[in-house]
């Protein structure tokens, strides 16, 4: 049996799904709307109501995806795993670097490629991640204008609906190409990768996958284990295995009369934990 | 309206003149020896059906009358000779003189050949066209009867029959370049075919039925909307100070008329989606005829941008995926009452703009009236607006060419890199 990275807990890979549901469904509601007319749309403007349903959905859909990041904000604060991503996902140097290398790397211009360690995020998810964030907050802010438009308009000129809805739809193109382009790459396209990474279904890495992805973390996760290598199984973080640890005990005394915000915490810690503890049906 | 008097007139003339040709029959009947007034002498030939005659190019014309026919007509207690006053034939010698006098309906019912003679049916007759309708194409010989009756020719539920024989008929209308249309199949399905208390006459007036091109003519445009109003008056009240209405009035050919948008012999119910002015096709087909069409925008004025920036509005691209809730032309300009936006009473006058948007948009600011309305975008628009979205456009497509460019040039190279490499 292969040595298996964790690299998704089912948290996350719920998260990841739901990302992609969401996401999926945005983009083709929102396309249906653009290209009302294109062939692939028929199956909507067919159907009866099936612009208004299209709405609806596309509504539907970015308030999902807003509740979404919202809960990973809080995940990415009150859990110690959701810490250490926040904390492994900032751009530093060594990402330029590691982008500019490859870059020399892919065009041979070093000569023999050079071997590259890159940390628990390398430069591609690190993009792609900030990228990620920058669009979320962009098409929230443009789709609520667009959505309350009644409301904005009590305030704004019109010309800034128009601005608002223009950078949606261009913000949709440049996030939807960026996925196909970069992140399909990455997981499906990509010649060490392809047919597919698996870890979004199974939350695994391969120990080839490490290496060639994120070699920097492998050797850290081996100088801690001590060289005694064992199968990481699920529950077992690369961090060390402590997942949720903050004042576990303090937040349990205080119980319902804590401040709103640690009450939010626990209904985010039992959640993860009945994610955790779940061991299918 | 003068060319809206039916035959009822005439009718009334005739009862009132009918005891006077009577007595004047039996009077000429008496003079000449023979019983005239008596059909028997008449029928007593004329009631064999192989009685027939050749005419001067040798077609055979079948001289049957029938008697029951002509009895149970409008006119049984007429005599042959009332309206068959001469007859030159050699059969006919005692009574016949020089002239062949063709049986004149006019003697009686002088009101519809006045109006016949200004119709277009009489002056094709003129013309020499053999089949152009005569009084007795359209009212039957002698079987004639009362129009008030069902069985009559002229009877509202078989009018469309009557006129059908002819229009109707592939060889006729195509010989006499009527344009391959027949009406029948149209005024069928349409709504005031299934009425049927609507037909042909409503709108073409019935013996005084005139050319498309005279101007007398109940059809001829810029009657059109008169015509439609006997019925629907308040839709022509609304037309006719509307923009379009002002102007098809004046003979503006492009301006459109109430056929423009509904159509002439099929016109459909609303709700029909066949119908050009079913809510579906107003903003794809029936507005846009004249508004997204060059020669029309160049010769009044006016742009074909309205139509191309509805289409690429939230409102147009809804629509055009078929969504009856968006808005489409007549939901802010109106129906039958179109204004242009410099008319305070219209619709979209800036300061009722408010309040048009309102009806879907409750609790519109006034920031809904302000800026351009159909704005193009585009960096040198005229307006800030169309120019923010137009610099918006270009920043971001330059940023979707790069951003997405420089992806997918690094992700290739990395793939080529990956392929080489697997080579060994």
């Amino acid at each position: 049996m292969t040595k298996k990275y964790l690299r998704m807990t089912l948290n996350e890979r719920m998260q990841h799904i739901n990302l992609a549901v969401n996401f999926t469904l945005l983009v083709i509601t929102g396309f249906a709307l653009s290209y009302s007319t294109a062939f692939w749309v028929s199956p909507i403007t067919d159907a009866p109501l099936g612009m208004t349903l299209r709405g609806f959905l596309h509504r539907l859909c970015g308030v999902a995806t807003v509740f979404l990041g919202g809960y990973h904000i809080l995940y990415c604060i009150f859990t110690e795993r959701g810490r250490g991503i926040a904390k492994d996902m900032i751009p530093g140097l060594k990402d330029a670097k590691d982008l500019w290398e490859t870059l020399k790397n892919n065009l041979f211009i070093n000569r023999p490629a050079k071997l590259l360690k890159m940390p628990r995020f390398n430069f591609r998810e690190k993009l792609e991640y900030l990228g990620l964030i920058w669009g979320t907050i962009v098409m929230t802010v443009t789709g609520f204008i667009l959505w309350f438009k009644t409301e904005w308009l009590q305030f704004f000129p019109m010309w800034t609906w128009d601005v608002a809805r223009a950078i949606h739809f261009y913000e949709a193109v440049l996030a939807t190409l960026t996925i196909i382009v970069w992140h399909f790459y990455s997981v499906i396209f990509n010649p060490d990768t392809y047919p597919m990474s698996w870890a979004w279904i199974t939350g695994n890495l391969t120990e080839h996958e490490m290496e060639e992805e994120h070699g920097l973390e492998l050797e850290k996760i081996k100088a801690q284990s001590k060289g005694e290598l064992k199968e990481f199984s699920e529950a077992v973080t690369a961090g060390g295995g402590r997942v949720y640890t903050i004042r576990r005990g303090k937040l349990e005394e205080e119980g319902e009369k804590g401040a709103s915000i640690r009450r939010l915490y626990g209904i985010v810690r039992s959640f993860n934990e009945t994610i955790k503890n779940w061991k299918g049906t | 309206m003068k060319w809206r008097e039916d035959g009822s007139k005439a009718w009334s003339i005739l009862w009132g003149v009918l005891p006077v040709f009577l007595i004047l029959g039996l009077i000429l009947g008496g003079m000449t020896g023979v019983a005239w007034s008596d059909n028997s002498l008449c029928l007593g030939c004329h009631q064999d059906e192989s009685l027939k005659k050749q005419d001067a190019r040798g077609k055979s014309i079948p001289l049957f009358v029938a008697e029951a026919g002509f009895k149970n007509s409008v006119h049984g207690k007429l005599s042959c000779s009332d309206c068959h006053t001469r007859i030159k034939d050699d059969k006919h010698a005692e009574g016949g003189k020089a002239v062949d006098k063709k049986v004149n309906c006019a003697t009686c019912h002088e009101e519809a050949e006045k109006e016949y003679l200004q119709g277009l049916h009489s002056k094709m007759i003129m013309k020499g066209i053999e089949r152009a309708a005569n009084c007795y194409d359209c009212h039957g010989k002698h079987n004639i009867l009362p129009s008030k009756n069902p069985k009559s020719m002229t009877h509202v539920s078989n009018i469309e029959k009557t006129c059908d024989r002819c229009h109707s008929d592939v060889g006729f209308v195509k010989q006499h370049g009527l344009g391959e249309a027949l009406p029948k199949d149209e005024f069928k399905k349409s709504v005031h075919g299934k009425t049927g208390e609507v037909t042909c006459t409503n709108c073409h007036g019935s013996h005084s039925q005139r050319s498309l091109i005279d101007p007398k003519s109940t059809i001829f445009r810029s009657n059109i909307p008169q015509t439609c109003g006997v019925c629907h008056p308040d839709i022509t009240k609304q037309f006719v100070g509307s923009v379009h209405g002002v102007l098809a009035a004046r003979g503006r050919a492009d301006s459109p008329t109430c056929t423009t948008c509904h159509g002439f012999h099929g016109i459909k119910a609303k709700v029909d989606p066949d119908s050009p002015v079913n809510e579906r096709r107003i903003a794809l087909t029936t507005c846009p005829q004249c508004h997204a069409a060059e020669r029309i925008s160049k010769e009044y004025k006016i742009t074909t941008t309205p139509v191309k920036s509805y289409y690429d509005s939230f409102h147009g691209l809804s629509y055009r995926g078929g969504d009856t809730l968006s808005a489409h032309c007549a939901s802010c300009h109106g129906v039958h009452d179109i204004l242009p936006s410099s008319d305070p009473k219209s619709m979209i006058h800036k300061d009722n703009l408010q309040k048009t948007c309102g009806t879907c948009h409750p609790g519109a600011s006034e920031n809904f009236a302000k800026g351009k309305m159909h704005a193009v975008v585009s960096i040198t628009g005229e307006e800030f607006g169309e120019k923010a979205v137009g610099w918006v456009r270009v920043i971001y497509i330059i940023l979707i060419v790069a951003v997405i460019g420089g992806l997918t040039f690094f992700n290739f190279t990395d793939w080529l890199r990956k392929t080489i490499d697997r080579r060994h």
